[in-house]
């Protein structure tokens, strides 16, 4: 029987034409293969040539950081975080930018987190705890974190992340590299990458989705998310935008926020941070819910303003916005209509399709893996380790996490669930969705 | 009781009544109270709350059982609310004419006196100890309580033990309980706590919220508004405008309307007025009212305060003397006991009265004792008397004896020399030892005196010491 199938593979392989792969491959050539490999590379190698032209530029903006020495506030808003602030604050106080003030902001927690952070306060080793009674969700965390805050630039990072030595330098200036830059964005490595196949796969997904993925579209000008876990931002853009809104999704929202200002938003691959991704397929599931639900919520409902011309008009918001719909909502439906229609057309040789789109994703991610290696700055595991992952990546892609974003589409588009997600309390979900926030 | 006769002036300030001699001191100026002894009580007829307490104070800090166990009564010109002295004191008349009132009381005390028996320790603590339980034992009560009180420098004055030391050393008293206590001369339980200088171990002190920074009190606080809409986060004022007295919320411009529903005060934000930063959480600093030492309330020293209840043991010892304690001093080597002391006074008191020549009894006191114990601790005190002791002998012949009379006092025999000479000899020790003291403790002032007397063989060897020692304070 399994001879068969090979036999049967090898003579459709052997009838194929041209016309007839693109026919029956569209979706792998047109959307897959282009926009995530040949474009990518293709920008990923202007990239390059752009960073070498202006390494000295570079250079000198961190002279200029240096020489001017500005106060950068880091803050850690969080609720229950205790646990990981001595391991947080241990990786800050080894920054080699000097110049810092430490506020971390309890939301209201309920375990031993307020003990702790006092505890470090008092030993000197962050500038202030900061404490809500109640909880009142993240983003009132970071805002109030604002009302402490002395420096020229504000860090904002998650409790649970680690951080390079020089992480803090390396985020900082690019601010000295354009003025016109509001915010940038570090780089999320997985730190638990070797915890389990689900840690596994993420690690490979964030080599390519964060690390690469965004230095392309920062390059394109495209770049739409500051990740909450290592972002920094000019104070006086911050003080512009009046901070962060409510979440879920907080930090794609406050990033669209400034480029409504007219600001740059830079992705800096430079600045390292680890993070501990989850290890279950549960627990990844409702984290890409979460952050799934907010393309529907903010993207096509708070800011499609930035599709219609006005005052606040912007061609580069205008694209990013576009390129994250197409490339999101619409492939994600447009995969569906593609199954669709290989099963109504093409319904004797599936097996075949089959097997050829596998092949073909396999070998593109294998082929990602070894190139997008020679453009990443430094991973904190060894390229190795992931090889035998890599052929998982066609179903951890293609499957898993198209299922997972087609059921938050539903759910956000139909039912608005967003606003009933507990991650954020619900006395200002209720509001932040009666006003379409 | 005795048999109860008319009162009569014998001289001024003094009353005989039924048999008992009463001191009376009625004046300002009169503030000596050596004369106490010579009485069996004294009666303070004054209006003026200080005086009273003055000589209350001083009669009860003394040395000489017969003077700090003499029964006081107060004419009741004045209502007295200090509640240490009203613990001092016996009792109270309203006239002379009332004596006979506090006759049984008289009686009962002087013979509970007699019961008594002192040991005159070299030990400071046990002195003090000794003091205590013989005043409990004469006040038929076995309980010493800690009384809250204003004038005590730690808060809490044990009357009889604090009255012993100046202000600044009265947290001693607690140290010297605690030794009563490990002896076995008193159970306790808890009553209280009090917070002390780390510097000056006083309780006088101003607690007060400062920023974390700069340490200043002088601050503003506000509320912090959550507006759960668009989640701004600031203080009060940001949400105040000048029209009317609603709030607005800054970054969406919508109204507040409704606490718990579109917004709340989760915190609180302090700004100091001297620095400006802003903080949520005072530092809490405790400032000494005595020495001015300002630190966190962390590093006070916290101690019990524990009403002391008087064992058998104690009963005991108060009747037999309380001879010893694990910190009591044993025999210094160069010194004789006291009682030896003044029996070989005897014999050179009846050797004068056979051949002619003249022969000396001195003392060396130290002033202020509970201020230097308080201060050097019990190890330290025993090396000082040791020193003392070296430095004497070091200036006098070997055929002169030394004792200590006292933990502060230290009687010594010079004889066969001149009283003149005597006297430079001793004035030449002082010296010595004020430089002595001055080098090994750099922050503390031993204050001596000295007395010397010539032996008279027509008086006796009680006699002899009472004029020695009479003078010191």
């Amino acid at each position: 029987m399994d001879e068969g199938i090979i036999d049967n593979y090898v003579r459709f392989l052997q009838s194929l034409t041209v016309d007839h792969f693109i026919r029956l491959f569209w979706f792998y050539i047109f959307f897959e293969f282009i926009r995530y490999f040949a474009i990518e590379w293709f920008v990923l190698n202007l990239w390059a040539i752009r960073r070498k032209l202006n390494s000295r530029k570079f250079d000198i903006a961190r002279e200029e950081l240096l020489f001017e020495n500005p106060l950068v506030s880091i803050i850690i808003p969080g609720k229950n975080e205790g646990k990981h602030l001595y391991k947080l604050i241990k990786s800050l106080n080894e920054q080699t930018y000097k110049n810092t003030e430490i506020i971390v902001v309890d939301d209201g927690s309920d375990d031993e987190t307020p003990t702790i952070g006092r505890g470090l306060e008092k030993a000197g080793l962050i500038d202030q705890f900061i404490r809500n009674d109640t909880r009142g969700g993240k983003a009132s965390a970071a805002n109030l974190a604002l009302r402490f805050t002395k420096g020229k630039f504000i860090v904002h990072l998650d409790a649970d992340c680690s951080y390079d030595r020089d992480a803090i330098e390396k985020i900082i200036i690019p601010f000295y590299f354009d003025k016109k830059i509001g915010g940038v964005g570090g780089c999320v490595n997985v730190r638990n990458y070797n915890r389990s196949l689900v840690t596994a796969l993420q690690t490979i997904e964030y080599f390519d989705t964060i690390s690469i993925g965004r230095v392309v579209t920062s390059h394109l000008g495209i770049y739409r998310i500051i990740s909450g876990a290592f972002g920094a931002f000019r104070a006086d853009v911050v003080d512009k935008v009046r901070g962060w809104d409510i979440g879920p999704g907080l930090d794609g929202d406050i990033t669209v926020k400034i480029k409504k200002l007219g600001y740059k938003i830079y992705f800096e691959q430079e600045a390292i941070c680890l993070t501990s991704v989850p290890d279950t397929f549960g627990k990844l599931t409702r984290q890409r819910l979460r952050w799934d639900k907010s393309l529907i919520r903010f993207r096509v409902r708070k800011h499609r303003d930035v599709m219609f011309p006005n005052q606040s008009f912007r061609l580069e918001n205008f694209v990013s916005f576009v390129e994250n719909i197409t490339y999101n909502l619409i492939l994600n439906v447009k995969w569906y209509v593609y199954v669709l229609d290989m099963l109504i057309n093409y319904s004797s040789v599936l097996l075949n399709i089959f097997i050829t789109n596998i092949l073909l994703y396999t070998v593109t991610n294998f082929l990602k893996f070894v190139i997008y290696s020679l453009y990443r700055m430094r991973t904190n595991a060894p390229m190795s380790f992931f090889i035998v992952y890599i052929p998982c990546m066609v179903f951890y892609f293609g499957f898993y996490l198209r299922i997972v974003r087609t059921i938050a589409y539903v759910q956000e588009l139909f039912f608005k669930l967003s606003y009933k997600d507990p991650w954020n309390p619900e006395k200002t979900s209720v509001h932040a969705k009666r006003m379409g926030l | 009781m005795s048999d109860l006769r008319p009162a009569r002036q014998t001289e001024e300030g003094v009353i005989e009544y039924s048999g008992f001699s009463f001191l009376i001191i009625d004046q300002a100026d009169n503030l000596n109270v050596d004369k106490v002894q010579y009485h069996n009580a004294l009666i303070i007829d004054g209006k003026d709350i200080d005086f009273i307490r003055q000589i209350v104070k001083r009669v009860r800090s003394h040395n000489s059982p017969d003077i700090y166990l003499k029964p006081i009564f107060v004419i009741k010109g004045i209502n007295i609310t200090d509640p240490v002295i009203n613990e001092l004191i016996d009792g109270s008349i309203f006239s002379l004419d009332q004596l006979e009132f506090i006759i049984p009381e008289v009686e009962r005390m002087l013979t509970r006196i007699s019961d008594l028996k002192f040991t005159h320790s070299i030990s400071f603590e046990a002195q003090m100890i000794e003091k205590v339980i013989c005043y409990l034992y004469i006040s038929q009560t076995d309980t010493l309580a800690p009384v809250p009180y204003v004038y005590s420098d730690i808060n809490f004055a044990y009357p009889i033990l604090s009255v012993n030391f100046r202000l600044s050393d009265e947290h001693t008293a607690l140290d010297i309980l605690a030794i009563a206590e490990s002896e076995g001369i008193f159970d306790s339980e808890y009553y209280d706590r009090v917070y002390l200088c780390s510097n000056c171990s006083s309780g006088h002190l101003s607690y007060r919220e400062v920023c974390p920074k700069c340490g200043s009190s002088n601050s503003q606080t506000e509320d912090i508004i959550h507006h759960f809409p668009c989640g701004y986060v600031g203080p009060l004022r940001d949400f105040t405008n000048e029209i009317d007295d609603q709030l607005d919320c800054p970054k969406c411009n919508k109204r507040l309307r409704h606490i718990g529903v579109d917004y709340d005060k989760p915190s609180v934000l302090h700004e100091c007025k001297n620095c400006s930063h802003k903080f949520q959480d005072y530092n809490v600093k405790a400032r000494c009212l005595s020495c001015q030492n300002d630190t966190g309330v962390e590093t006070l020293v916290g101690r019990e305060i524990r009403t002391f209840t008087l064992t058998k043991k104690g009963e005991l010892a108060a009747i037999n003397g309380f001879v010893t304690t694990s910190k009591d001093i044993d025999e210094i080597i160069g010194t004789i006991k006291f009682d030896t002391f003044k029996t070989m006074l005897k014999y050179e008191i009846e050797r004068l009265r056979q051949t002619e020549g003249s022969s000396n009894v001195c003392a060396i006191h130290i002033i202020n004792p509970s201020l230097v114990y308080s201060k050097i601790g019990s190890e330290v005190q025993k090396g000082l008397l040791k020193d003392l002791v070296k430095v004497i002998r070091s200036n006098i012949r070997s055929s002169d004896i030394i004792s200590f009379q006292s933990s502060s006092t230290i009687v010594l025999s010079m004889n066969e020399i001149p009283y003149k000479i005597a006297i430079r000899i001793l004035k030449e020790i002082i010296q010595i030892l004020k430089r002595l003291m001055a080098t090994a403790f750099n922050n503390m002032e031993v204050e001596f005196e000295y007395k010397v007397v010539q032996i008279d063989y027509k008086l006796s060897p009680e006699l002899h010491m009472h004029q020695l020692t009479k003078d010191f304070a």
